[in-house]
């Protein structure tokens, strides 16, 4: 039975994307967790990955234009996806999936 | 069957679901190669008003490997954008289209191309016209019409050109009756049937006829996708998605955000639709040949050998016990993940390592036939399937006919086929296309109209 990882591709894959796609998507990730903490948790434990941004303190107007998704995968782990543009972060926090989760009882209990 | 509608999720994502991959060294150029990757299966032509297209939310690809590691070392990418006119009529057209610049056309879709290798990416072309669906005497004159396909042909320089659009299907297959358990209409008097009342031998039905698919072919020199010393190439598509997508209600339209996950690949004809198992022909999509040998096993003891047997009683007895033997089949390995060695066929071989990869393989050194046989390699014509695909190869029989054990030999002198197994067919031929396939780029025939293919 094959085992599928699908945050995994290959490394020639990587590298080829990364010429298109690396500035742009490490420069999407960065503004997307950026806009992320100033709206949602100024406070955010720090991000996990080589994609976390430097700085917290950013302006959420220079947040990408297109939509950011977030998937708390693990509200108790804290485990969070975040996307945006063409990037995806990956974050433990528990405080910020904490609030998402109650944010989502409460929109759910209106 | 080549892969339309082959897995599960993919199956509910038309827009991405490619169909049929075809590759092979352009018999009008011969110093080129044509890579055609078809999407969007089985439209009825009349599918108005919101006719079939691209979806600018997918990254389309044609990829080459030219040193035989499984991975690309060039990828064609494809993105769309659709233009409209004026969105508050719902017509897609206010008047007859009579150029691919007309006015009357309300939803236009135009794409960019950009080649991306180990070394960078370099845009080939941008904001290239695609041509109209093909509506009927009003909306697409067929005086007209031939011209704005023609005009959809771009020249990007360098000896490249691409075309992306509506084009008739040349796939063709008896689907009705195959998925009906295995039933080939020409020999349906010798199926098992369960129990139920027998059939009598019939002409097979070519399911695709007067259907029209989404093409994107490109036409580059063989110098450009090959390397010293290295002739055959190995060809497959992808269709990717961005992994986030939230319908905002709000909008009336889908938000997209992440990176782009592979949702759709293919390679040679029917290996997910018929070898890969149903509980993974999703993951199978998603994942790049080079990671293929996780699935070699589905090749080399393929299920529908078993099955042929047990579906013709007493046709196939040499390859029941070549099943029953558990002999690995090599000669499909071959065939569908490394390609043929030098020595097994006489002057041939389009072997491209030992990495087991599901790609197209095609010997650019071996130029286009003067009489070309439907049956490819089979056939005694090497630059035909599997050596490569052309637009008129009979991959269903060729591919039938190599599970069922004609091409075992090539690695087992003593094995002698059944006689069933060079003869198995779905009944049709080239002929079975209504459309007729052109003799230049990009080779597919005229997409059908609506009016005249209503149902």
């Amino acid at each position: 039975m094959p085992s599928h990882d699908p945050q995994r591709e290959p490394a020639g894959r990587i590298s080829r994307r990364s010429v298109l796609q690396g500035a742009a998507a490490a420069g999407a990730a960065g503004l997307a967790v950026t806009a992320l903490g100033a709206a949602v948790s100024p406070a955010a434990a720090a991000a996990t990955g080589p994609s976390a941004p430097s700085a917290r303190s950013g302006d959420a107007t220079s947040a990408p234009a297109g939509p950011i998704v977030v998937h708390v995968r693990n509200a108790r782990t804290g485990d969070i996806e975040v996307y945006a543009g063409t990037a995806q972060t990956r974050l433990r926090d528990k405080d910020l999936a904490a609030r998402i989760a109650r944010a989502s009882r409460f929109e759910s209990g209106r | 069957m080549s892969s339309h509608r082959e897995a599960p999720e993919i199956a509910k994502d038309p827009v991405a679901d490619s169909t049929d991959v075809y590759a092979f060294v352009s018999p009008d150029r011969p110093d080129t190669v044509t890579l055609i990757a078809n999407y969007v299966p089985l439209q009825l032509p009349s599918g108005g008003p919101n006719f079939y297209e691209f979806g600018d939310d997918v990254l389309y690809e044609i990829h080459v490997d030219n040193n035989g590691d499984g991975q690309a070392e060039i990828s064609y990418q494809f993105r769309f954008s659709t233009q409209v006119g004026d969105p508050d009529t719902f017509l897609y057209n206010t008047g007859p289209i009579e150029s691919i610049g007309s006015a009357n056309w309300n939803r236009k879709q135009f794409y960019d191309v950009t080649v991306v290798t180990g070394s960078g990416s370099s845009v080939l072309g941008s904001g290239l016209a695609c041509p109209p669906c093909n509506i009927g005497p009003l909306s697409t004159p067929g005086s007209f019409y031939p011209g704005i396909a023609a005009a959809a042909a771009h020249s990007l320089g360098g000896g490249i050109s691409v075309f992306a659009g509506q084009r008739a299907e040349a796939f063709y297959v008896d689907l009705g009756s195959i998925f009906d358990l295995g039933d080939l209409r020409p020999f349906e008097n010798l199926h098992a049937t369960f129990g139920l009342p027998g059939l009598s031998a019939a002409a097979g039905v070519n399911a695709t006829n007067h259907l029209n698919v989404h093409s994107i072919a490109i036409q580059v020199p063989i110098s450009a996708v090959t390397i010293s010393g290295h002739p055959t190439i190995g060809v497959w598509t992808t269709a990717s998605r961005q992994k986030a997508r939230v319908y905002d209600s709000d909008a009336g339209e889908y938000a997209n955000a992440g990176p782009f996950v592979q949702v759709s690949r293919l390679g040679n004809p029917l290996v997910n639709e018929v070898l890969i198992p149903l509980g993974q022909k999703d993951l199978w999509n998603s994942l790049p040949p080079a990671d293929d040998k996780r699935f070699a096993g589905y090749v080399t003891a393929p299920g529908l050998a078993g099955l042929l047997p047990v579906l013709y009683p007493g046709v196939f007895p040499n390859l029941a016990a070549l099943v029953k033997s558990g002999k690995a089949r090599s000669d499909l390995e071959a065939i569908l993940l490394t390609g043929i060695p030098a020595g097994l066929i006489k002057g041939f071989t389009n072997l491209t390592g030992t990495v087991l990869a599901d790609m197209l393989r095609l010997n650019t050194s071996i130029p286009p036939a003067s009489k070309p046989s439907i049956y490819g390699l089979l056939g005694g014509d090497p630059a035909g399937f599997p050596n490569g695909r052309r637009v008129a190869d009979d991959v269903v029989a060729i591919e039938l006919r190599a599970i069922a054990g004609v091409t075992y030999p090539l690695i087992d002198s003593s094995y002698k086929p059944d006689a069933a197994a060079g003869e198995v067919t779905d009944g049709l031929t080239p002929a079975s296309v209504a459309a007729s396939p052109l003799g230049q780029f990009p080779y597919l025939g005229l997409p059908y109209s609506g009016y005249d293919n209503p149902s």
